[in-house]
């Protein structure tokens, strides 16, 4: 981990550089970093040249074996997927759960089984198109409202601030829904010194994410073309295809997904992590079958919650055919194939990588 | 009960200067009263408007310094006496009116007070507006002392008259807003009545009206040689002699008795200093050989005796002049006895210390220090302070390196620390508009840095409209924030056309800067600073548009709110503030800077100064830890 630097480092490394995830983990932390949009800025230098902004920051140095053993008490053997207990197929088995969710619903079937449990008191989650392009983090308290965040948005919007205000006000036990990036800041943010807004933080889901779209550049994209408070969902189909396809209260409109390219984060471009390894339970999309999931396992304690979930009858799960399995880990691989070159690309040197702290072992894979 | 309405004459009275140039006006029966608040001029009216309806004067606040000559004008063109006083940027805004009413010529006696702020202890500017007198060809008086403001004043009305011209008196912040002892003289009674008669042309036969323009100034210089405004004082066979005018001749004086040259030094004091009284002074000046010329700011004073010892040559010889021209004095800032003082020793080869060396190297040691450094600041809860915040961090998020073009008001604290050095550039009423009217059209030329002008309610109805007229029509791009706080609020909260009352207090319809705004066709948002977060958020949003759009942050001043409605008591659980670490690094204290907020040294917390604070509770919302509460909620 990465000590004895601050915001004037943040800034120059990650946000001059045009790598910020737009996370939130740093934000809410201090009136020095805000958040509007997906744009997080350093308002004014606070004069602190160690700070937790730059310790939780996804995109500085991070050693994610250390982080592994942290949380799975062992280095992920499986490096193209990371550390699991199992990976299946799984769906809600509430049908209006799954008309309401991107793909199977299973994120918001164990959400709201969860808290409905007590297993959590709250969770953190992200709710899409809430009136505008620009999706907004909710501390949800009643499991009704898990519902209402569900489906998949296609821009970052900084959860973890959401994390970060709890601390006025503390919550008891959270879950949280990320992404990726996401995930890793909040695991940062766990295995700090500090007290942090990861304090009570009991359940980690990790969605699968390959690139995130900046709210400026689809936004001006859309214009003219949709209206951005008419959108009920917005679907990447699967390879072929190669389109967009945003569903309005009129209709379905396609785009060519190469016309969207241009307004990928460039963050997601040195992105490693397709399947959120560090997440407590992984969730993606099954290529093909939209309404099923990927349920990617992790931690004992998750698949607890997995195995009550199954005999609560919210979840159902079946076997993952292994040449989808295969393709999962072909899929992951070529991100991180890409997030290396892209590194290399950037810093001109093989032996730095950025944020990542490979071991020898790894980074040969790629390079 | 005010000072003005005092019906004893020979009484004697202590009072401001402003309020002894009232009384002048009252004494001569003024009729009609119209300013825009400026320092250090603002008295004037104000006392004027607070016994209107006693005397059955008219009194108002004017939306700009031009449009309250023009409407004091017209009265005098009726027949009434008329009253406008404004501060010296006052007088560049009704300039245009100041030149040509000179030509057509007045009626009633017109006076114009130009209060002027050397050193601009509270002003964007210094400027000596005697210069103005002699550009617009008006007699010019200067009153030195208090009793002088009222009798000047007084008198400035019949010379109005006699002349059918507009008179002007200067005055300065040392006279306007010190205080000394006045005897009152009589008030008139009588009302007249008003009627418009005549034509009142400029720009007939320029050339002919601006001849006889001379030639009244002629009438003025002759009645000023007889003027019991000028005088001498001294020995007198003088060699060297002190000429001074306005605040100069308590100066002089102090001086010379400083440096015990009573005997040897004389003080000719000029009180009618354009056109000036030339046989007065020649008469005064044929035993001199050296002479001192003191006065605020310009040499203007100078210069123009120069230009009359100059065609006197052959009557008066060689005299050496001391002044700005020769170092002595420095033609800039304002000037104090000591001053003169130095100046006076130093050309008489005399040693002037002010005090002991030792004792001064003592105060020195001891009183730095405890002293700190203060910036200006803004008032606790002001609500520019959330205003400015908001902006700053609008821009940081936008990333494109945009800037504030600022304006005159409170706000103009905001260049700096106590705005977070937000404001870029700072000229005169409107100039944030309109130069960022300009900047907003230089995309052609690669200019892709926002642009956010900030303006106040008073100053938009001022001098800003314009601009933004201009923004729409020439399609320009920039972000406008109106900081409305329901008066103009600078120079003691007087009432403007969005405040809802008048100057006597009365209610007065509301004249909504949003409507406005939408009137001439740009998007306008309303919303609190105080809600910080969303005012961020808001501020971004519109800067990503292009265009001419406004921004109205609506908060009243927190000063008059707080005396209103009565203040919430603010305090810091100190377990919950964390102070100097991270997630804080004191903020409210150092950072946001409200007077309100102290570190406590021993403590290490924040703390509100309970005698301080207002109650606004914006570092509530702002502390990261939750740690100021707001009792009550």
């Amino acid at each position: 981990m990465a000590e004895g630097k601050g915001p004037v480092d943040l800034e120059k490394e990650v946000l001059n550089e045009g790598l910020c995830a737009s996370c939130g983990a740093c934000v809410g932390i201090c009136p020095y970093i805000k958040v509007v949009k997906d744009r997080v800025a350093i308002i004014e230098p606070c004069g602190i040249s160690e700070g937790q902004c730059y310790d939780f920051c996804p995109r500085t140095p991070t050693d994610i074996a250390a982080l592994e053993r942290r949380i799975f008490g062992e280095e992920s053997p499986d490096s193209s997927l990371g550390s699991y207990i199992s990976i299946e197929m799984a769906q809600a088995t509430d049908s209006e759960t799954r008309s309401r969710a991107q793909y199977g619903g299973v994120v918001s079937a164990l959400v709201t089984y969860a808290m409905n449990q007590g297993e959590v008191d709250a969770a953190v989650l992200t709710r899409p198109f809430d009136e505008s392009l620009m999706p907004t983090s909710v501390m949800a308290e009643q499991s009704s409202q898990v519902l209402g965040c569900a489906g998949s948005s296609y821009i970052t919007s900084a959860t973890l601030a959401e994390l970060n205000k709890a601390t006025k006000q503390p919550r008891g036990a959270i879950g949280v829904v990320g992404i990726p990036c996401q995930v890793m800041a909040l695991r940062k943010m766990q295995a700090s010194k500090h007290e942090t807004g990861a304090k009570g933080v009991k359940l980690v889901i990790g969605l699968f994410c390959t690139w995130a779209l900046s709210y400026k550049g689809f936004n001006e994209f859309l214009k003219g073309k949709v209206d951005p408070s008419s959108i009920k969902r917005i679907d990447i189909p699967p390879p072929p295809a190669n389109i967009l396809v945003v569903h309005t209260k009129e209709g379905a409109i396609e785009f060519p997904l190469d016309e969207i390219r241009g307004s990928i984060k460039p963050t997601c471009n040195i992105c490693y992590d397709m399947t959120s390894e560090l997440a407590d339970i992984s969730v993606g999309m099954v290529e093909g079958i939209d309404d099923w999931n990927t349920l990617i396992v992790r931690t004992p304690e998750a698949k607890r919650l997995i195995d009550k979930a199954k005999q609560g009858g919210v979840i159902e799960t079946r076997p993952l055919e292994e040449s989808r399995l295969d393709h999962l880990r072909e899929a992951s691989l070529n991100k991180k194939r890409r997030a290396i070159s892209e590194i290399v690309k950037r810093t001109g040197d093989e032996k730095n990588l950025l944020y990542l702290r490979l071991s020898d072992e790894e980074s040969r894979k790629f390079l | 009960m005010s000072i003005l309405t005092v019906d004893q004459p020979g009484k004697s009275v202590l009072m401001m200067g402003n309020e002894a140039i009232a009384r002048g006006a009252i004494e001569a029966g003024v009729n009609f009263c119209a300013a825009y608040p400026g320092t250090p001029s603002t008295e004037i009216a104000e006392s004027l408007a607070r016994v209107a309806e006693h005397f059955g004067l008219y009194a108002e606040w004017s939306t700009n310094e031009m449009v309250a000559l023009e409407a004091a004008a017209a009265a005098s063109l009726a027949g009434l006496r008329a009253i406008v006083a404004m501060k010296q940027n006052g007088v560049n805004v009704c300039s245009d009116f100041l030149m040509t009413i000179s030509l057509s010529g007045t009626r009633g006696g017109l006076v114009i007070v130009a209060a002027d702020d050397p050193s601009a202890i509270s002003s964007s500017n210094e400027q000596d507006s005697r210069n103005f007198a002699k550009f617009a060809d008006l007699p010019l008086l200067e009153p030195a002392t208090f009793q002088e403001a009222k009798d000047i004043t007084k008198w400035a009305f019949e010379l109005s008259e006699k002349l059918g011209l507009p008179c002007m008196i200067r005055s300065v912040t040392r006279l306007s807003h010190s205080r000394g002892n006045v005897k009152l003289g009589e008030i008139p009674e009588g009302r007249p009545v008003a009627r418009f008669e005549g034509a009142y042309i400029a720009g007939a036969f320029v050339a002919i009206q601006h001849s006889a323009l001379h030639q009244k100034l002629e009438q003025a210089r002759a009645a000023f040689e007889e003027s019991e405004f000028n005088w001498y004082v001294g020995p007198e066979d003088a060699k060297f002699i002190i000429v001074t005018s306005g605040s100069g001749w308590f100066y002089s004086r102090e001086a010379v008795a400083a440096l015990g040259l009573g005997e040897k030094v004389g003080i000719l004091k000029i009180g009618t200093t354009w056109p000036l009284p030339e046989r007065f002074i020649i008469d005064h000046l044929r035993q001199a050989t050296e002479i001192l010329i003191v006065e605020e700011v310009d040499p203007f004073l100078e210069q123009n005796i120069k230009v009359l010892l100059a065609e006197q040559a052959k009557t008066l010889g060689p005299i050496e002049v001391y002044g700005a021209r020769s170092g002595h004095l420095p033609g800039f800032g304002d000037i104090n006895q000591d001053k003169v003082a130095r100046a006076l020793a130093s050309i008489k080869g005399l040693e002037y210390r002010t005090r002991d060396e030792v004792y001064a190297q003592r105060a020195s040691d001891l009183a730095l220090p405890i002293l700190p450094p203060r910036m200006p600041t803004f008032c606790p809860g002001c609500p520019h302070r959330a205003s400015l915040w908001a902006i700053k961090a609008a821009l940081k998020l936008d990333g494109r390196d945009g800037f504030v073009t600022g304006d005159i008001g409170c706000y103009s604290l905001g260049a700096g620390p106590a705005g977070f050095w937000q404001l870029k550039t700072l000229h005169c009423m409107g100039a944030g508009t309109g130069l960022a009217t300009g900047f907003g059209q230089l995309g052609q030329f690669g200019f892709n840095q926002p642009v956010i002008s900030v303006c106040g309610d008073s100053t938009f109805f001022h001098a800003a409209i314009p601009g933004l007229i201009n923004a729409r029509f020439n399609n320009s791009n920039f972000l406008m924030v109106i900081l409305d706080n329901g008066g103009t609020a600078m120079t003691g909260f007087q009432p403007h056309p969005g405040s809802g009352y008048d100057a006597l207090g009365r209610p007065a319809p509301v004249v909504e800067i949003e409507e406005v705004c939408k009137a001439i066709g740009v998007e306008v948002k309303v919303r609190d600073p105080f809600e910080v977060d969303q005012a961020i958020e808001d501020l971004y949003d519109m800067l990503q548009e292009d265009g001419a759009k406004v921004m109205v942050f609506r908060r009243k001043c927190y000063l008059v709110e707080s005396k209103e409605k009565g203040r919430k008591r603010v305090f810091v659980e100190p377990e919950k503030c964390i102070g100097d670490d991270c997630g804080c690094a004191r903020f409210c204290s150092r950072v946001f800077n409200c007077p309100g907020i102290i570190w406590d040294q021993e403590a290490k917390k924040a703390k509100i100064d309970e005698v301080v604070c207002t109650g606004c509770g914006v570092c509530a919302t702002l502390c990261p830890r939750g740690a100021i509460v707001v009792e009550g909620g």
